[in-house]
């Protein structure tokens, strides 16, 4: 009998990788790190990883003499096992172990206001692009990822899940017709970009029109002591896609509030010029300090398929 | 044994990965930025990805095991035909229903190219393999907001591409350029083999390409994450907001990061705030078809004159082609 030590690493490393999935979906982290719309597909994954762990599991006690072991190319895999573990290979092995140490280790955090810094909300519209239909501003970007997303391919296979982002027609027509029909724009979070996007896209319908929303603080270089933005990340596929969706809003308590700071919001709609471009502004007449949301981001309206 | 020889090029590409990391990341890493809050950022923002393209990347590696296993060379082989247009037509697009990452083809176009296979078809089907393929087209469309756009730009432009330069290189190259004259021999005993252990074979060679191909999408990842959280888009904007630069940029991100095509597109799209849609077409263009590691692999086997002359075609063909897609 011959054990194979690589094969000892490769089946450790496959069985982190199976907790790790099932750790995320037992928790519910995994909404935490992507949309969840890529729950099933992500669960499909974790059933993948439980196989090919059992499977690994038997490769470690083979005979050295690999019978029927077939390469019908010259494939460059490490899988010539060979025993010989060099000082390349366990470099290799670590990078794959890595995310799952820093997985295990770490708690998923919440983006914050320096990558939303990073992101440059108002820096992309302010850029001055001589096409503004190549670079399109985030405003336009948001609308645009949540009508992208009315069509989802999961949406006929699956049913709902309780916070999946799904929505009927009618619902979604209905909810629109609140927007521009209510008394307060009330931005709850299964409809924040959709609200988001329209206002955007035509601030000037919306001036007085009572505004009640929640966000976290961010502010940028250039900002009067009395502005901030308060925003929300959302996620149309991970993270590494979040855009911020956030409004400018005034108000003279305004520099008080840390950034990160979250907030829950009432005021009403007006439109300033930032940089020479016309945009919303919330001048808040109410607003109270919460715990950041169990959910912090949102995510684009999928509608069902009819 | 001709597996021992992808040692030493593996372990430069390795050392370079890792002299290029420093070189870019060390600085942010020692800077007054870097903090614990920050890292944990970049954690989340890595792992996220990682999360979202994994599940793509096990798929690609168990259709490429089915075809390890299952598919010969032979079968391919006989499609090709003698006629040097019909040829680069018919690799190209052998090349689109194969599906295979950049790193798992170099050695099959070398087994190909070895055996008889025309040099100019190898291209052609090197090139086409990783870059059209279900999954990438699948992740491509989903990773950019479930639109068709992207995915069809990225398969027609690509093909386009993959033809042109296929084509330049059957006119330059008369030789097959192969580095060792190799002496292959068949060893295609699967056939003769029962089912099940056929199986288990593919599942073994889906578990040894998990791991050789998770190397690189990590560190891509990685990589793509602390921009994120160390980097504005502002200071990406400073080498200038053309078209141009972008794209430069955007073809470098691409040839550094070495990403797999089955997971690239997610983080082509997280670039999508910030650069035009032709730049971003240029990253999912070019990546598939030659990277750092990919270079490196086909050192190995081809003649170094002909890499660099390969990579100079790619570059300037999908730079142009890209750029011919605005007049659309």
């Amino acid at each position: 009998m011959y054990v194979d030590f690589q094969h000892i690493i490769k089946t450790i490393i496959l069985g982190i990788f199976a907790s790790f999935f099932i750790m995320l979906h037992s928790s519910g982290d995994i909404l935490k790190y992507v949309n969840p719309k890529y729950e099933y597909i992500s669960k499909i994954a974790m059933v993948i990883f439980i196989c090919l762990f059992l499977i690994q599991i038997f490769r470690i006690l083979q005979k050295k003499k690999r019978a029927g072991h077939v390469c019908t190319s010259g494939c460059d895999h490490d899988h010539h096992g060979n025993g010989v573990l060099s000082l390349r290979k366990v470099f290799g092995y670590s990078i794959i172990a890595f995310p799952m140490v820093t997985g295990f280790t770490f708690e998923p955090a919440t983006l914050n206001a320096k990558i939303a810094g990073n992101k440059g909300l108002f820096a992309q519209i302010s850029k001055g692009n001589e096409d503004p239909s190549e670079k399109p501003s985030l405003t336009e970007n948001a609308e645009s990822l949540t009508e992208k997303e009315n069509i989802d391919i999961y949406s006929e296979e699956y049913n709902p899940i309780p916070n999946n982002n799904y929505m009927s027609e009618e619902e979604l027509d209905d909810k629109k017709k609140l927007l521009q029909a209510s008394e307060t724009i009330e931005m709850r979070e299964d409809i924040f970009g959709s609200y988001y996007g329209s206002i955007n896209k035509a601030p000037q319908d919306y001036i007085g029109r009572k505004i009640k929303m929640s966000g976290f603080v961010f502010k940028e270089e250039g900002f009067t002591s009395d502005q901030l933005v308060l925003s929300r990340f959302m996620i149309t596929h991970c993270l590494a896609d979040a855009s911020v969706l956030g409004f400018l809003t005034q108000f003279e308590e305004a520099s008080i509030f840390e950034e990160d700071t979250w907030l829950e919001m009432e005021g009403v709609l007006d439109v300033t010029t930032y940089d020479g471009y016309e945009m919303p502004i919330i001048k808040a007449t109410s607003w109270k300090v919460i715990d950041e949301p169990a959910e912090p981001y949102v995510f684009p309206v999928i509608t069902l398929l009819q | 044994m001709q597996y021992t020889h992808m040692a030493a090029p593996k372990k430069t590409f390795m050392l370079l990965l890792f002299i290029i990391c420093c070189i870019f990341l060390g600085p942010l890493f020692m800077s007054d930025q870097f903090s614990m809050e920050a890292f944990q950022q970049l954690n989340t923002i890595f792992l996220s990805i990682i999360i979202e393209a994994i599940p793509f990347v096990l798929i690609g590696v168990l259709i490429a095991g089915f075809i390890q296993i299952f598919v010969t060379e032979e079968h391919i082989r006989k499609w090709i035909p003698k006629s040097k247009m019909k040829a680069v037509w018919v690799s190209c697009i052998a090349g689109s229903l194969f599906p295979a990452c950049e790193c798992g083809i170099v050695p099959i176009v070398r087994r190909l190219v070895g055996k008889g296979v025309p040099l100019y078809a190898g291209v052609g089907f090197l090139l086409t393999g990783p870059l059209i393929n279900p999954i990438v087209i699948l992740s491509t469309y989903m990773a950019f907001g479930n639109d068709m756009k992207m995915a069809l730009l990225r398969m027609g432009v690509g093909f386009l591409a993959a033809l042109t330069i296929a084509l330049l290189v059957s006119w330059l190259f008369q030789t097959n350029q192969l580095k060792h004259k190799e002496h292959f021999h068949t060893h295609d005993t699967a056939a003769k083999q029962p089912f099940f252990q056929r199986l288990k074979n593919m599942l073994h060679h889906s578990i040894d390409e998990f791991f050789d191909m998770s190397k690189y999408l990590i560190l891509g990842a990685f990589v793509a994450a602390a921009l994120q959280t160390f980097v504005s888009a502002q200071s990406l904007l400073l080498f200038g907001d053309s078209i141009f630069h972008s794209t430069i940029i955007m073809m470098a991100l691409a040839y550094f990061l070495s990403l797999c095509s089955e997971a690239d597109a997610f983080i082509g799209a997280s670039f999508r705030n910030l650069f035009p849609s032709t730049s971003i077409l240029a990253f999912l263009i070019y990546g598939p078809m030659i990277d750092l590691k990919n270079t490196i692999m086909l050192l190995n086997v081809f003649k170094a004159k002909f890499v660099f002359l390969l990579l100079f075609l790619i570059t300037v063909i999908v730079f142009i082609f890209v750029h011919l897609t605005t007049f659309i």
